[in-house]
């Protein structure tokens, strides 16, 4: 946060386009993030959210446009780079490493050299481990540091995930799909964690789940056919004739999810 | 429960224990030739262990590892053809061919430390390269399995045709060769071969476990398991793949280059495709990921297949393939998976005895009891 004045976005993309063999995923895409924002983008399935999230983290090289992470372009940086640059990444499904305790999965990715060296002839600094101490606090995994993440429930997977994003202590993070599948309780909680995060980095949440973009009390950012359709509060957002025309149409799909 | 703690230290020690007291009793009890075959065995479980740290935990698949395993041989090879002559002599085959002068990269390896290095470095450096370009190109699964194929056919061919280089097909014998003054295929040195083989097999494995213990382990796995996670939590994936690729290349050449003095010859059939994908049945069958089944399942199928080819020479290929399929389809983990999984005692129920239970035999066989202890077992390893 130090890096950016108050009013420079910290991501920024330019007329972004990606087309796989004629398909365009997302065609001229602009959108800017605040450095602190808690932002949401939700649409309907194939609006190109995915893509969105693998130009930003480097997985998908945009066909057009440019994405500015501090001013800087993200264009051609490998995925590693990208990430140490301070963007973190959950992906829809939990993608943990099943075959590895729960604290050996934030002991890789807490914050600090990521080099074979100092894996091999390193050892966590007091101040890591006392960080992966305090996240297992925060997603309430404790009683779990020494089972394998594999056992873990699908929610506890989740937050197991968003431990290890938050382990990386990114700038900006980027979350898909957080509450798929968890329970109404857990939904509540993630909520809660995502807004508090907001402020001391910048979140942006792709979801399914209406009642959960609502609870989150955050701008939406409407995205269909891969460009961005409007954007908004919610309430602004549903009653925008376009939204409701392409997206509203499968909202009662959105509502069976939650 | 100190029954239960004895019991587990003793099955995760056995294996290891065995191969020691066998190490210790072996050239008393067996016959020079006998003793001869268990260090080529052994020696061949240094290659197994490259194979399992980059298969086993890494998911690296590689049938080319027999390029590594042969440029060890070859370069120890180069050097005993060397050592025994004097100045401006040439090893015996150039003459076959008219060569006349020593080809110029032939003149290190008169250098006996050039050349332990070498047995080393070289195979090394050339999985490092190769392993720098395939994985920087993110090929992976099954197109890394068929380019390590495919390398390891062009080394061999090109082995093969280079008669004036390296004699060709007939590839370089070291029996007669001398080492401090002694025939390399003496009693006596094979002996002390098998000492250093043991030594060795020893070494690569604390190597490997100590680098499968700790975080750069648990990158390994996670790079089996899941690499584009760890490359988006920071992780240069490309930089720990090549690098353990490299460490099994010199694994493997050193292997190479002890089974050699303990065969009498290196030649291009050490890459040979079949053996290099024997080399990979030898870790399924002793157990993936688990560091001793490597070795146990490359000295047990060694030992197996000397014995059925010497009373059934036809059937061992069957038998091989047979095992193969077992491995596969009923022990995914291999021998030493099974066992440390409680294969034995699930075995012993299938033929009706109870297995031992630590509390009520009712609540022990609870499936869902069962379940959570396998999970709580999992978590600790």
């Amino acid at each position: 946060m130090s890096h950016s004045t108050a009013v420079a976005p910290l991501l920024q993309l330019r007329g972004v386009s990606v087309s796989f063999d004629g398909f365009w995923a997302l065609k001229d895409l602009d959108l800017a993030l605040l450095p602190g924002e808690l932002r949401a983008v939700i649409g309907p399935n194939g609006a190109g959210k995915t893509t969105f999230l693998d130009v930003i983290t480097g997985k998908v090289r945009p066909t057009r446009g440019d994405v500015l992470f501090r001013g800087r372009s993200l264009v051609g940086i490998p995925e590693h780079r990208i990430a140490r640059l301070g963007i973190g990444r959950k992906f829809q499904t939990p993608r943990v490493i099943e075959n590895l305790t729960v604290g050996h999965n934030l002991d890789l990715a807490v914050k600090g050299s990521h080099g074979p060296l100092t894996l091999l002839f390193g050892r966590l600094s007091a101040q890591q481990r006392q960080r992966v101490q305090e996240l297992l606090a925060v997603v309430g995994l404790e009683r779990h540091v020494a089972q394998q993440a594999g056992s873990l429930s699908h929610g506890q997977k989740q937050w197991l995930e968003i431990a290890m994003l938050l382990a990386q202590d990114p700038e900006l993070l980027l979350v898909d799909e957080p509450v798929a599948g968890l329970s109404d309780e857990e939904t509540e909680l993630t909520g809660k964690l995502l807004r508090s995060l907001a402020g001391d980095h910048t979140v942006l949440v792709i979801e399914h789940d209406m009642d959960f973009i609502r609870e989150l009390q955050a701008p939406v950012t409407v995205l269909h056919e891969g460009h961005v359709l409007c954007e908004g509060s919610m309430d602004v957002v549903q009653n925008d004739p376009r939204v409701i025309e392409v997206y509203l149409g499968t909202e009662t799909e959105g509502e069976f999810q939650s | 429960m100190a029954d239960l703690v004895s019991s587990r230290h003793l099955r995760r020690s056995l294996p290891w224990l065995l191969i020691v007291i066998a190490a210790l009793v072996l050239p008393v009890l067996l016959p020079p030739f006998r003793l001869n075959l268990l260090g080529r065995f052994l020696s061949l479980g240094i290659v197994a262990l490259g194979i399992d740290l980059i298969w086993g935990f890494t998911g690296l698949l590689s049938l080319g590892q027999g390029i590594f395993f042969a440029l060890g041989g070859y370069a120890l090879g180069m050097h005993l053809q060397l050592s025994a002559l004097a100045p401006g002599e040439l090893p015996e085959f150039f003459g076959l061919y008219g060569v006349k002068a020593l080809p110029a990269f032939w003149q290190p390896f008169t250098s006996p430390l050039f050349t332990l290095l070498c047995i080393w470095v070289l195979p090394a450096l050339v999985a490092g390269v190769l392993g720098y370009l395939v994985f920087r190109n993110r090929i992976k699964g099954v197109y890394f399995s068929i380019l390590t194929q495919a390398a390891l056919l062009v080394f061999f061919n090109f082995f093969n045709g280079q008669q004036k280089l390296i004699n060709g097909t007939n590839g370089l014998k070291t029996d007669t060769a001398r080492l401090f003054g002694e025939l390399v295929g003496s009693d006596s040195m094979q002996r002390n071969l098998f000492w250093l083989t043991v030594l060795l097999v020893v070494g690569a494995y604390l190597l490997s476990r100590w680098l499968t213990r700790g975080r750069f382990g648990d990158a390994l796995i996670a790079i089996r398991d899941d690499e584009p996670r760890l490359r988006f939590t920071g992780y240069n994936t490309t930089v720990y793949k090549t690098l353990v690729f490299a460490v099994a290349g010199a694994m493997a050449g050193v292997s190479g280059a002890l089974y050699t003095v303990q065969s009498g010859i290196v030649s291009p059939q050490y890459m040979a495709v079949p053996f290099s994908i024997e080399m990979v049945i030898w870790v399924a069958v002793g157990g993936r990921g688990t560091l001793i089944g490597a070795v146990l399942g490359a000295v047990l199928i060694n030992y197996a297949k000397s014995l059925v080819s010497e009373a059934l020479p036809e059937t061992w290929l069957f038998i091989q393939g047979g095992l193969f399929l077992l491995v596969v389809t009923a022990l995914p983990d291999g021998l030493v998976g099974w066992w440390r999984r409680g294969g034995p005692g699930r075995l012993a129920s299938m033929l009706g005895w109870p297995p031992r239970t630590a509390t009520y035999p009712q609540l022990d066989l609870d499936p869902a009891v069962q379940a959570e202890r396998s999970e709580l077992e999992g978590g600790m390893k």
